[in-house]
């Protein structure tokens, strides 16, 4: 039984191994999203601003190195008031911050103000730099509001009294953040076995039917079914030979982690993840039935799957119609799985995501198999 | 037959191809539509953290608190919950912070005393941690300033550039019809050449008494006209179902006929080097991905340092989303003025022109 299954498995293999166009077809997506990521990266989080001291009192070299010294969220440069104007226009700088002539006497006064010119062109890095500015200003007359003060003070039962009569006692769910480029790089995973397998699979069987190599399968001895099951086995296999060297690699260059108890749920979601999307191009495939047309059907079918499941977006940002559509999405599960896997202690829902990616499973491979065989026995 | 005959005969035939497969252009408009929700889910990420607010202590000051970090520069989406519903949620990865108003909150402020706020943050991701951490002093500031506390010495005072924000959806929705220029006249046009060499048809057109390259040019000029009519359709949802009307109509018909044509003239490109139908799709569509983010689709380029920006002006995606943006919403989010960026979208229309025409006829010339 099982030799007809690995059988029609290994020519699979072989077909993708002699087609470099459909393998390049299932990686650029994910390469794409992955290059991607890494500009994201670089460009989250810090935004140039232009810093122009006017007062020279030590109130304002003090509020000077409070800006200085916030390098995670600032990329400062500190120049007079003419330059920091053609920064602003040229857009080397997206902000100017003026620490005014006369700021002492004015603090003695508490009149002073820290003022910002904003290039307000739109409200998403805008407001981040808002956010940081009026952090700066807090954290003049209360250095417990300053990133170090929410982390080390009331947090650590160290409380100052403030003018502003409140402080923050952060508590960090967890020991570390997990960086930007490390939380995302997740997803780009979930897409390669996406991608591998939805438009991998989909392409072999649209092929089969359009050079006609339906007709000879079916043709062969052994029953269809188990030819079915070979085709899955093939995309499933496919997956994890472009996979398992990119997590080796991930792996050991630390970019995942994972405790190593976790491993077996982790590689659990990777199969199920994997399993499901063969399903569904198994039937993409074969309802399609024309392999120019079957690339951008996967290449849709994907991407609403990846979006719809939290990759590149975070679902609970969502509005609540848009989370009830998120979970239906299988690929929601997976997502959420490999992250609890990778930056959770412990492997609550995973149980779930497995089932729910189980399920998803069992369905794509008994509706692929139904369009898979009608379209061969056409 | 004369030259012009010749292109209207291509332009014929594509036609009727493209008639045949009516998946292909339903597919192709959804493409297009696809990346227009696709980067309004990501601007419903950008702003307003899903936040639980436990109210433990009820008095005004508490509620003067709350209000100060609703309007914290769109940081938050408050939700008052139960202190245990509150930390179920943010353990199950639904919430990104925490806010505990604690007992007694009010009078102790009221008498002078400072309170710690205790705020549980799930830190799974740095760049969400960052923007709870940077907002909660911004709320703190407003809600000492509006409850008249004395000894506060400073406060920012700011001035915009410009006369009015931009939602940031508004914003990508605008950037991302660059986007779905690139993917759906690139892929029609790649497919369009890819087919003539895949089926052997670029030998029998080598072998005709006309350059073959003139009956190519009326394929393009049908898959042209395809993509036009899907760019007008996803330029009527930005405008209906978005809301955002363009200011500068003019220069937005400019900008999105460079767009296609350049667009056309690339998938041109790639079709006739690539030679195949299969992997063009994905291979435009990956490349997509990362011109899209390098042109300024979230914010201006210029401010995210000199390589990225530079590295962009390789890219017609940078000018193409300069113009765009312009045209809807007057914005110049790049330094070059708006007229730069139309000539350099003509340049680049040229350069793929005559670049896809070379090209092809090397390759023909095999």
């Amino acid at each position: 039984m099982m030799r007809g299954i690995l059988a029609l498995a290994r020519l699979d293999l072989a077909l993708w191994r002699r087609s470099p166009w459909t393998i390049v077809s299932a990686l650029v997506p994910p390469l794409g999203m992955a290059v991607l990521l890494a500009m994201l990266t670089l460009s989250v989080g810090r935004q140039p601003v232009a810093l122009v001291v006017e007062g020279n009192g030590p109130e304002a070299q003090s509020m000077a190195r409070v800006l200085e010294s916030d390098t995670e969220a600032y990329s400062l440069t500190v120049t007079d008031a003419a330059t920091a104007a053609g920064m602003l226009h040229d857009q080397t700088a997206a902000a100017v911050i003026v620490i005014p002539p006369g700021f002492d006497q004015a603090v003695a006064t508490h009149q002073a103000t820290l003022d910002l010119t904003l290039n307000n062109v739109d409200v998403d890095f805008a407001d981040d730099i808002r956010r940081t500015v009026s952090r700066s200003a807090a954290e003049f007359d209360a250095p417990q509001l300053g990133i170090q003060g929410e982390l080390a003070g009331p947090s650590q039962g160290v409380l100052l009294p403030n003018p502003y009569r409140v402080a923050v006692a952060e508590l960090p769910l967890r020991q570390t953040n997990v960086d930007f480029m490390r939380y995302q790089v997740l997803p780009a995973l979930v897409l390669l076995v996406l991608s591998v397998g939805l438009m991998g699979t989909a392409l072999l069987s649209a092929r089969d039917v359009e050079q006609g190599t339906a007709r000879v399968l079916v043709l062969s001895p052994q029953p269809a079914w188990r030819l079915v099951a070979g085709r899955f086995a093939g995309g499933v296999a496919v997956c994890l030979v472009v996979l398992v060297p990119i997590l080796v690699i991930a792996t050991l260059l630390r970019v995942i982690a994972p405790p190593v108890e976790h491993w077996p749920a982790l590689l659990a979601v990777f199969v199920a993840t994997a399993l499901c999307a063969a399903g569904l191009g198994a039937a993409l495939g074969a309802w399609i039935r024309r392999a120019r047309v079957v690339a951008m059907a996967a290449s849709i079918v994907a991407t609403y799957l990846f979006f719809l499941g939290g990759g590149f977006t975070t679902i609970a940002f969502l509005p609540g119609w848009l989370r009830a559509i998120s979970a239906a999405v299988p690929i929601r599960y997976a997502i959420d799985g490999m992250r609890q896997c990778l930056f959770y202690p412990d492997l609550r829902g995973v149980g779930t995501d497995l089932l729910v990616l189980g399920v998803t499973a069992v369905v794509a491979v008994m509706v692929g198999s139904l369009t898979v065989r009608r379209a061969w026995a056409s | 037959m004369t030259p012009w005959g010749a292109v209207w005969e291509g332009l014929r035939a594509e036609t009727a191809q493209l008639r045949r497969s009516p998946l292909l252009l339903i597919l192709a408009v959804i493409q297009a539509v696809t990346f227009l929700l696709l980067v309004s889910l990501f601007g419903l990420t950008g702003s307003r953290a899903p936040t639980a607010i436990v109210d433990q202590d009820g008095g005004p000051a508490a509620g003067r608190l709350v209000a100060d970090l609703a309007e914290a520069h769109r940081s938050f989406s408050l939700r008052n919950m139960p202190a245990a519903a509150a930390d179920a949620a943010l353990r199950r990865g639904d919430l990104v912070a925490v806010i505990t108003i604690p007992h007694g909150f009010s009078a102790a402020v009221q008498r002078g005393d400072t309170v710690a706020l205790p705020v549980a943050v799930d830190n799974v991701d740095a760049d969400l941690t960052d923007d709870v951490q940077r907002a909660l002093p911004s709320a703190i500031i407003a809600f000492g300033h509006q409850m008249g506390f004395p000894g506060i010495r400073l406060q920012p005072a700011e001035r915009d550039v410009l006369p009015h924000d931009t939602d940031f959806i508004p914003y990508l929705v605008v950037s991302a019809l660059a986007l779905d220029a690139l993917v759906v006249a690139g892929v029609l046009a790649a497919i369009a050449v890819a087919r003539e060499f895949e089926a052997g048809t670029a030998r029998v057109l080598a072998l005709s008494p006309m350059h073959p390259l003139v009956p190519l040019s009326g394929r393009l000029l049908a898959t042209g006209m395809v993509s036009l009519a899907a760019m007008g359709i996803t330029t009527a949802l930005v405008v209906l179902l978005y809301h955002v009307v363009p200011i500068n109509p003019a220069e937005l018909i400019l900008g999105l006929f460079a767009c296609v044509v350049i667009f056309t003239c690339v998938g041109a490109a790639v079709g006739g080097m690539i030679r195949r139908i299969l992997p063009v799709t994905a291979l435009i569509f990956g490349i997509a991905l990362p011109l899209y983010i390098d042109s300024g689709a979230l914010e201006p380029e210029r401010f995210d340092g000199d390589i990225i920006w530079a590295v962009a002006h390789a890219s017609p995606v940078y000018y193409a989303v300069g113009v765009l943006e312009h045209a809807f919403h007057s914005l110049h989010v790049t330094p070059e003025p708006v007229v730069v960026d139309l000539l350099a979208l003509a340049g680049w229309a040229a350069v793929a022109l005559v670049g896809a025409w070379a090209l092809m006829r090397r390759r023909m010339a095999r």
